[in-house]
This record gives structure tokens, sequence and C-alpha cells, in this order.
């Protein structure tokens, strides 16, 4: 099934509540790498709470999301890792995009704005 | 005179020339024409038909035994061969509308002479293989000709694509923009990485943004050409700025774990100048007065 990945301004979200097959995975990163480069997105939160269980593929996938949102110039946080999701991640010996982590979708999008204000181009669109 | 079966072929010339050249000339523009209209003249076409003609009669006039004649790449014949294909390349030609001048010729001298020696069997077999011989040695050399004419055309293409494309803009003070055109490789990586480091020392750039919009692909080699860039600049107290990269060059690199993770990436190159110019503590500001 597809995930649906929302818009609030130039951030987007995307929250993975059902377990993915590896072609909705493929699919997801996809839909988010299009959909950062149409609205030339500032960040995005993936949020992953509902996220039981991850095997490597998946952790893969993740990590290469963020990569590639990253390359087209945005900014990415990853939140609601769960304990056990955590465990299974550094056992796999991946660390999740360079500790962009954080704890509930709240705190994810406060760290959005904030690195987002830090950038040269955050009021571009403002005012103008 | 020298005494060869062979002189009967420049007879046949000298006698029917006119007419000879006259249906080859025929068939060529007309088959020209078509595709190529108005860029042989027939003026140019009737010049040159006759002065191959006079060349042929030359050579089977002076031809003193029966085996076939050979035609260097300097003999007269030869030169009109070569300087009529090259040209033809020039001017766009197809290799096969170029090779039809030689073979519309060998053609119409074959049915002709034919005609002429149909009681004289054995001169007429030596006749014909002299003939094919040297139209044959003329066809390949205007196939030669037209290669190498059109591989001189895309060096010096090529060459100037080079001088063209890579610039390196000052776009503001201490703020460098290196827009990157068309397809990257060896020659020009070196080119513009080159420029790069002189101007960002010259103009003691703090940033330096790289603009990749119009780099149609994005592989591991124009990767490495970048990245090779970015790491010089670096060197030299410069912070890079990417612009530009598509979604397809985004996957590709993510997939060939290349992640550009030293480097400031930006969507558009709009957004690539606001960040240097941060970087380098200015802002565009709206003035309020419009013109």
């Amino acid at each position: 099934m597809r995930i649906p990945i929302l818009r609030i301004g130039r951030i987007l979200l995307a929250s993975i509540q059902v377990e993915m097959s590896d072609s909705d995975a493929l699919r997801f990163q996809n839909d988010v790498v299009q959909k950062i480069a149409e609205i030339e997105a500032l960040g995005i939160a993936i949020d992953i709470t509902s996220l039981e269980v991850v095997d490597s593929y998946m952790a893969r996938v993740i990590n290469d999301t963020a990569t590639m949102a990253r390359l087209l110039g945005a900014e990415v946080v990853v939140c609601g890792i769960q304990p056990y999701v955590a465990m299974t991640l550094v056992e796999m010996g991946r660390d999740l995009i360079g500790a962009n982590c954080v704890f509930d979708l709240e705190q994810a999008l406060l760290r959005l704005q904030e690195r987002i204000a830090a950038r040269g181009d955050a009021d571009l669109d403002k005012g103008s | 005179m020298p005494n060869s079966r062979l002189n009967q072929i420049s007879i046949l010339l000298k006698r029917d020339g006119d007419s000879i050249r006259q249906e080859w000339t025929t068939h060529v523009s007309s088959s020209w024409n078509r595709r190529y209209h108005g860029l042989v003249t027939d003026d140019e076409l009737r010049l040159h038909t006759r002065r191959l003609i006079e060349e042929l009669i030359a050579l089977f006039d002076t031809h003193g035994h029966d085996a076939p004649p050979d035609i260097s790449a300097e003999s007269p014949l030869a030169e009109l061969a070569i300087e009529l294909s090259a040209s033809r390349a020039k001017l766009g030609f197809r290799p096969t509308d170029t090779a039809l001048y030689i073979s519309a010729l060998k053609n119409v001298l074959t049915r002709r002479l034919v005609e002429a020696l149909k009681h004289d069997s054995d001169t007429l077999v030596v006749c014909l293989s002299a003939v094919d011989d040297v139209l044959d040695r003329l066809a390949l050399l205007t196939f030669d000709t037209y290669v190498e004419t059109r591989e001189r055309i895309i060096a010096q293409q090529s060459l100037s694509l080079v001088e063209l494309s890579s610039p390196v803009v000052r776009l503001w003070d201490q703020v460098l923009l290196l827009p990157l055109v068309g397809i990257i490789d060896t020659v020009r990586a070196r080119q513009f990485t080159e420029r790069l480091l002189a101007s960002i020392s010259k103009y003691e750039a703090q940033v330096a943004i790289i603009d990749i919009t119009g780099v149609p692909v994005f592989d591991t080699g124009v990767a490495k050409h970048i990245m090779k860039a970015v790491d010089a600049a670096q060197l030299l107290g410069s912070r890079i700025v990417l612009t530009g990269l598509s979604p397809e060059g985004a996957q590709t690199l993510t997939k060939l774990n290349i992640n550009f993770s030293n480097v400031i990436n930006r969507a558009s190159l709009r957004a690539g100048v606001a960040e240097a110019l941060k970087l380098v503590g200015r802002r565009i500001v709206a003035t309020g007065a419009q013109a």
C-alpha cells in the first residue's frame, strides 16, 4: 500500500504506519524523492512510530531515503524509533542517518524548524 | 602514343564524354536535390564532373599496358574525389549520398562500354575490370575522406564545447559560481577543476556554488570528478554548495554509496545563492522601490 506524504508549508511529513513489502518500500522512497524535488522541500520528517520490527532491508531503505533527501537539499529527521527497533538497528551495525533522530513528531517538527531557520534559503519566499 | 586496350576507354570518353556527363549529372543531381536542395549548384557539379572525366581520359590515354592503372592518393584523379567528398561531408551529406557520386559514374560508364565494345568481348572484359578497379578505388578514397572530415569536425566541436561550457563566474565578493552544462568527461573535469581552483585563490572565495542542473547524466564517473573538485576546493579553504541535482541523480548517487557528506546540498541555484550569501554574511533584501 502507498504511504501518504503530507505537506506542511515546505516541510514534508511521511508516517509509516504499516509493515511495508519490499516493493512498497521502494515506491515510498521514489515518492519521497519526487515530492521533495517537486516542491523544493526544506525538510522532511519520517515517522516510524508504528514500526515494531525493522529488518536490514527496511533499515537501508530509510537510510537511503534520508541520504537522497539530503542530496536534494532537505533537512531530514527520523522520529519514533521504538526501543526494540533501536536495538535491532544497533546490532545490525547500521546507524540511521547520523543521529538525526528524535523522540516524537512534535520534537521532529521543532528540530526541523530549528535547522531550517539556520539555513540561508529559509525566508527566501517570505515577503517577496 | 602508348598502346593498350584500355585506350578504348579514353576513346569512348572523348567521343561520348558530353553525353556520359549529361547522364551522370542528371542522375546525381536528381537524387541530391531531393534531400539537399540548393546545397550544390548545377554549375559546380558540371565543372567538377568535367574535370573528373578529363582526368580519366588523361589516365587511360597515357596508360601503356592492360593491367588496371594504379591510383595513389596523390594523383590528380584521387585529389578531385577527395576534394569533392570533403566538401560534401562539411555540407552534412550522408555517406551513401556522397558515395553515390562515383558509383553513378561507374554505372553509366559500364553501360556505355558494353554498348561500344559488344563485338570485342576480350577488350570489353579488360576495360570493364580496369574501370571497376579505378572507380572502386576512388569510391573508397571518397569514403575515407568523408569519415576523416567528419571526425575532424567532431573533434573541433568538442574542443569548442570544452572552451565554452565551463566558465567560473564571480557571483559576489568571495562567492563563485561554476555552472556545469553537458557531458562531464575526464578532460572537461580537469579543466573546470583547474579553473575553479585558480579562481578561488584569485578571488579568495569562501564559497563556491557548483550548479549541475545542466548535466544530463549523473553517474559514478561524473560524481567522482565533482568529488575531486570539491575536495581540492575544500583544501584551499572554500565551502562548496552543490545545487540542481535531479531526483534521479540523488537516487543513483545513494545507490552508488556516494553521499557528498562534506557538501551543502540545495535543490535549486536560487536556494544555493541564498545559502552562499548567508555563509559570507550577506543577504538579498527587497528595497521597496520598484522601477
